[in-house]
């Protein structure tokens, strides 16, 4: 044997104190669907973790032969007894086994150490990098800020979205749901975001969290593999509880990804969680309620559903400068079923949350993608934290897309229409295609106000629509080569003044000069 | 419904009701609603209960060896002077697979000096390093 083992092993032995006192213990009465009845541990609060004892009875070897501790979580406080939840394999709980209460509140790990890695909802790694030696314990269940403690959203976060950077901005502290049918880029929009993160300077950059509950392993795979390839995984923790796992613990997911994020915001840092999704959040919990024998409500969900996500979502905060300044966005996802944002848990969500962005699946089948409907999308905190530049050229555009949506309907039937009408629908065409964005892109703010800009100019009037995308990519690309210490000026000030404007004019004519073959014969219509 | 009418029973007889005259009008109301044939479910349901309820009060002294028994009781005295248990109240059990020491278990209570519960630990320790 190795004689390091050897000197470790002598050394223990040596520093050995046996644990003194007496625990408290109840005894497992039955056993079944994740769920175990305990007589006993009157002495157990709410959410206490409590550890199974394998060992009782069972020779030595077989002990040590054991796979770690296993624990579970007090949910429901009986008469003469408890009822938990096994936060593990169930298989290896049996009927008469000894429970050991811990006095413990279950906890995660958090800390850089997790940045860049893949944990489960109790912060165990899952990426076979090895475990965490340095992690601070944050406890999964807290109280969040009160009034006093927190301050206005005033600091954007940038999504790389034109059209949710410009109509339904996100301020850093925000909760803003991300709404749709299956299907329809919910996720896509999630993970832009925490790729247009990198665009961000580093000392300003949130540190992402991304929640996967009740997904496919595969799906969450392919995300973790996406952000690395982006660059995005060492700013990024993901905590993934599957759909192959107990319930407890995707209805815990959430808590914990929350918990990993009040790390970092207690040390005045921004952060980004994204719970992925909500919706099957609540059904988990929906499952263990009924298990746990808790009264049925509306569709079968127990009495306390609101208070499952309000209590979650209300730990989102934008803290004052005393508290550090740190923030915490979250960015909800539900998933709706046919469209209805009417039943149960949307309503509820939609009304704990500060705006949301409606992904419509009409949308996305014509191609419209992201597939947002800027019609009932709503940002209720952000536009408070866009920055002016963005303000300045975005501040028509929910109006000209209102209008064009409107007339495009009208359109179907009519014969002839008027010359302003018809030259509405081709400017709201052209912003359709403007805002049209490939998923895994995100476009940094400067970028996008450049963009923006040129599109308020009628810059793409007599661009065909086909090719305003192309135009769009090669002004970007010239911008970006000729006019970068103009960009990094919008970014740097966040002003449009009129200096800037002038000098995108110039860039403006320069690009129509060397790309003319792109424009029509239309002359450009003049600026407003 | 027979775990229902257990309950009830048990309830009656822990109130101080005398046990003979609570199963004889336990028995008028069964055959009142027709439902005699309930009975031997609800004897089972008791006798869990009442199992149930002496599992709870009785307290465990588990040792390695019968010789270690008299030793054990001694120390287990010692840190039960402080607790509602009465060392008459103990049980005294062989279990070969703690090695050696002792384990008092029972009224929701554990003590654990087990030579066995030792070794795990150094070797729990051993593993987290």
């Amino acid at each position: 044997m190795d004689q390091s083992i050897v000197q470790k092993i002598i050394n223990e032995i040596e520093h050995y104190t046996p644990k003194a006192g007496v625990e408290h213990v109840g005894r497992v009465t039955s056993v079944g669907d994740g769920v175990v009845a305990i007589d006993g541990l009157s002495r157990a609060v709410m959410g206490e973790i409590i550890q199974f004892e394998e060992t009782a009875g069972r020779p030595l070897s077989k002990g040590m032969e054991a796979a770690g501790a296993l624990h579970g979580l007090v949910l429901n406080l009986e008469e003469d007894g408890v009822r938990a939840t096994i936060l593990g394999d169930s298989a290896r709980v049996n009927e008469g086994m000894t429970v050991k209460s811990t006095g413990r509140i279950l906890s995660v790990p958090s800390g850089d150490e997790l940045l860049g890695r893949v944990v489960s909802a109790l912060g165990e790694p899952l990426d076979g990098k090895g475990p965490f030696t340095k992690a601070t314990m944050m406890p999964v269940e807290r109280e969040s800020y009160g009034v006093i403690d927190r301050k206005s959203v005033s600091v954007p976060l940038q999504t790389g979205i034109k059209a949710i950077d410009s109509m339904i901005p996100i301020g850093r502290g925000q909760r803003e749901l991300i709404i749709g049918d299956r299907s329809t880029g919910k996720t896509t929009i999630a993970i832009d975001t925490i790729i247009n993160q990198k665009n961000e300077p580093a000392e300003k950059r949130p540190i992402c969290i991304y929640v996967a509950i009740g997904q496919k392993e595969s799906k969450t795979a392919r995300i973790a593999q996406q952000l690395t390839e982006a660059g995005a995984m060492p700013y990024t923790i993901i905590v993934d509880a599957p759909a192959s796992t107990p319930a407890a613990l995707q209805f815990l997911a959430p808590y914990a990804g929350v918990a990993m994020g009040e790390y970092f915001m207690d040390r005045g840092q921004d952060v980004l969680v994204i719970y992925d999704d909500l919706s099957k959040q609540a059904t988990a919990y929906r499952q263990l309620s009924l298990l746990l024998r808790r009264p049925p409500g509306r569709e079968a969900y127990p009495g306390d559903i609101f208070y499952l996500h309000s209590r979650l979502l209300e730990r989102s905060a934008c803290l004052s400068e005393e508290k550090g300044g740190g923030s915490l966005t979250a960015l909800p996802i539900i998933e709706t079923q046919d469209g209805d944002v009417a039943t149960y848990i949307p309503t509820n969500v939609i009304s704990i949350t500060d705006g949301q962005i409606f992904l419509d699946s009409s949308l996305f089948n014509k191609g419209v993608r992201p597939a947002i409907d800027v019609g009932i999308s709503v940002s209720r905190v952000g536009s408070a934290a866009q920055t002016k530049a963005m303000k300045s050229v975005a501040g028509t555009l929910r109006l000209v897309l209102a209008q064009f949506r409107e007339l495009e309907a009208f359109m179907q039937f009519a014969q002839d229409l008027d010359k302003m009408t018809a030259d509405r629908i081709e400017s709201g065409r052209r912003m359709v295609e403007i805002l049209k964005q490939r998923n895994g892109s995100p476009i940094s703010v400067e970028k996008q106000v450049a963009v923006l800009y040129a599109a308020d100019k009628k810059f793409f009037a007599d661009v065909a629509i086909t090719r305003v995308s192309e135009v769009e990519a090669l002004l970007l690309e010239f911008v970006d080569g000729q006019y970068a210490k103009e960009l990094a000026e919008i970014r740097k000030s966040g002003v449009m003044s009129e200096a800037l404007k002038k000098k995108l004019d110039r860039a403006l004519e320069e690009f129509r000069l060397a790309h003319g073959e792109l424009f029509g014969s239309q002359p450009v219509a003049s600026s407003k | 419904m027979d775990k229902a009418y257990a309950q009830a029973l048990w309830r009656i007889i822990e109130d101080g009701a005398n046990p003979r005259g609570a199963v004889k009008t336990l028995c008028q109301a069964l055959g009142a609603r027709g439902r005699l044939g309930l009975l031997p479910k609800i004897a089972r349901a008791f006798s869990l209960l009442a199992a149930r309820a002496e599992a709870k009060n009785v307290v465990v002294l588990k040792v390695a060896r019968y010789a270690d028994g008299k030793r054990a009781l001694k120390e287990a005295r010692e840190l039960l002077k402080d607790s509602t248990i009465k060392t008459d109240d103990v049980k005294i059990n062989i279990d070969e697979n703690l090695i050696g020491g002792w384990r008092l278990e029972g009224r929701e209570l554990l003590h654990d000096a087990s030579y066995k519960r030792q070794l795990l630990d150094i070797y729990e320790r051993v593993l987290e390093k």
